[in-house]
């Protein structure tokens, strides 16, 4: 795996600074994620890890299936990035410093800072999230005096950034009309509290924290 | 799968019997008074104190000092008027009538204000802003008679009297649960650092955690109840079963049916942890909708009150009230074997 060609990318430190063509094409992917999961119905954000021209981690949001509220796309791919480096019995920490992070929405302040604790160098993203974003829209995380919080982190913002709003709009638009009315269950059988579109419905602006994370 | 406080009540022989909850408020209701200066002007004579109050309110509204009593009573005894009112600010009149000495007629330049009943304006300080815990309120008295809507949570809690002695006891129990979950941890070589996530309406512990982070480097013991808290709902993430002391509650079907579905996440859960949580726990708590955190020791990265105040921060959507300082002592003693 670890090819002299494939390593000097990361010695020379050039990933901290990609190329309008490298960063367009990664992008593109991440926007290419992020569609795929609009036309499913599920929340438009796609992003992806970069270790030396090679896309270690690949993620969108599992908020719904998991009903654990941290799922968010970057937390799945830097899962995948820790699953690859065991595999190889890399060290997570000298991967993570060589890695970008390319997502068509600025992390929220949960992903930054697992970012940082992470130590990965450079975020490239679309969109602000004006909700919950932790790189400058409602705390700056990637940035701020943390010592003991991994290392602050470079972004890149502002990629292809109506385009990622105009998404995020449209899955606000088509989600709450379609939200199916929430089933009381009296009966004691099937899952407990039923299905997350439920709790959607029952607490109204969740799906859209979804969304935005 | 229930705690195993209850077995363990000689562990409530805690060293620690002295410790006190204490809220962490949000930087508005933590700071000191801020005052501005202003002009207030003696009332000669008593009887035109309603017509001096309502044409001032005309001509020098104070728009954003609602909270600011216009007339108060003169703090010297001995003086010859019993009343003052306030004129306007200093920021309110020109600069070159700042620079001397204001007369009457600079604060009030209209021919057509009757002036009868006021004597000479002289310079007194008032808080620029409504107080909103008592401990503010009565510093900014000390100013200017000023109006307060009292928060009594916010005074009890101030005061150590939110929490009955039963409470006291209760959070004590589920701390214990989490403290007993960071020595575990410790024993695994994680960081000793646990946590508990408990359902105040029924009293249940829902779930128990610790510090994962040599197994996994974002799994901090907060971001493991999370988790264990959806393998509770049905959902979840990771597996836990190498570490027995971390554990979930199924709800019970029968008492779940009767409340027709499972909170949202954690909404309407307590997180009781030994250490403050950094940044990316506190916003995942956010996420999750929990309604209150207690925590023991501060961090230096914290995210409740030491570094950031996420529970309260402005622009997000969700806030939770925080209180710090549970069995600080034995807390602070986990943070010390790491
Ligand atoms: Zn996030
Ligand atoms: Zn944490």
């Amino acid at each position: 795996m670890r090819s002299d060609n494939t390593e000097s990318d990361v010695m020379n430190g050039s990933f901290l600074q990609p190329s309008d063509s490298e960063l367009q094409r990664w992008m593109s992917s991440a926007f290419i994620m992020a569609k795929e999961a609009l036309e499913s119905g599920e929340v438009p954000v796609g992003c992806l890890l970069v270790y030396n021209n090679m896309v270690l981690g690949k993620g969108r949001n599992e908020v719904n299936e998991t009903k654990n509220a941290t799922r968010h796309a970057e937390m799945v791919a830097l899962d995948q990035v820790l699953e690859w480096c065991s595999h190889r019995e890399l060290d997570p920490k000298e991967v993570c410093k060589c890695c970008v992070l390319y997502v068509t929405v600025e992390p929220c302040i949960t992903c930054a800072a697992a970012l940082r604790l992470l130590n990965i160098p450079l975020v490239v993203y679309g969109c602000k999230n004006e909700r919950f974003g932790g790189c400058g829209s409602v705390l700056d995380v990637s940035s701020a005096d943390l010592p003991h919080t991994g290392t602050a982190f470079k972004c890149i913002p502002g990629h292809r950034a109506d385009e990622a709003v105009d998404m995020l709009k449209t899955f606000y638009k088509q989600e709450n009309p379609n939200v199916p009315k929430p089933k009381v269950r009296k009966d004691g059988m099937g899952p407990a509290g039923g299905s997350v579109t439920t709790h959607t419905r029952k607490h109204e602006g969740d799906g859209k924290m979804a969304a935005s994370d | 799968m229930e705690p195993e406080t209850k077995k363990r009540k000689g562990m409530e022989s805690d060293p620690d019997s002295s410790w006190h909850v204490i809220p962490v408020l949000s930087d508005e209701m933590s700071e000191e008074v801020t005052l501005l200066d202003a002009y207030a002007v003696p009332i000669t004579d008593k009887r035109q104190t309603s017509r001096l109050v309502k044409d001032l309110s005309v001509v020098h509204p104070l728009a954003d000092l609602q909270h600011i009593k216009r007339v108060r009573a003169c703090k010297d005894k001995s003086s010859p008027h019993a009343l003052e009112v306030i004129v306007c600010l200093v920021s309110d009149i020109s600069i070159s009538a700042q620079t001397r000495r204001p007369t009457l007629t600079d604060l009030l330049t209209s021919k057509d204000f009757n002036l009868k009943g006021l004597g000479e304006p002289f310079l007194v300080r008032i808080p620029a802003r409504a107080p909103l815990t008592r401990p503010q309120f009565e510093r900014a008295s000390l100013h200017w008679p000023t109006s307060f809507h009292e928060d009594k949570q916010v005074t009890l809690g101030l005061t150590g009297q939110l929490f009955t002695s039963s409470q006291q006891a209760k959070i004590q129990e589920y701390m214990t649960a989490a403290v007993e979950a960071a020595r575990s941890g410790r024993e695994e070589g994680m960081d000793a650092v646990g946590a508990a996530i408990v359902d105040p309406k029924s009293g249940r512990i829902i779930t128990v955690g610790h510090d994962l982070t040599r197994d996994h480097p974002l799994h901090h013991a907060v971001m493991v109840c999370i988790d264990l808290v959806a393998w509770a709902q049905g959902g979840g993430v990771y597996p836990y079963g190498k570490h027995p002391a971390c554990r979930y509650t199924v709800s019970d079907p029968l008492i779940s049916s009767e409340e027709s579905a499972q909170p949202y996440i954690c909404t309407g859960y307590e997180l009781y942890v030994t250490r403050e949580p950094c940044v990316m726990c506190a916003m995942a708590l956010v996420h999750s909708r929990i309604s209150r955190v207690f925590y023991g020791a501060s961090s230096p990265d914290g995210a409740l009150g030491t570094k950031f105040k996420i529970h309260c921060q402005k622009g997000l959507n969700h806030h939770f009230d925080v209180y710090k300082g549970v069995m600080r002592q034995t807390c602070e003693e986990l943070t010390l074997l790491h």
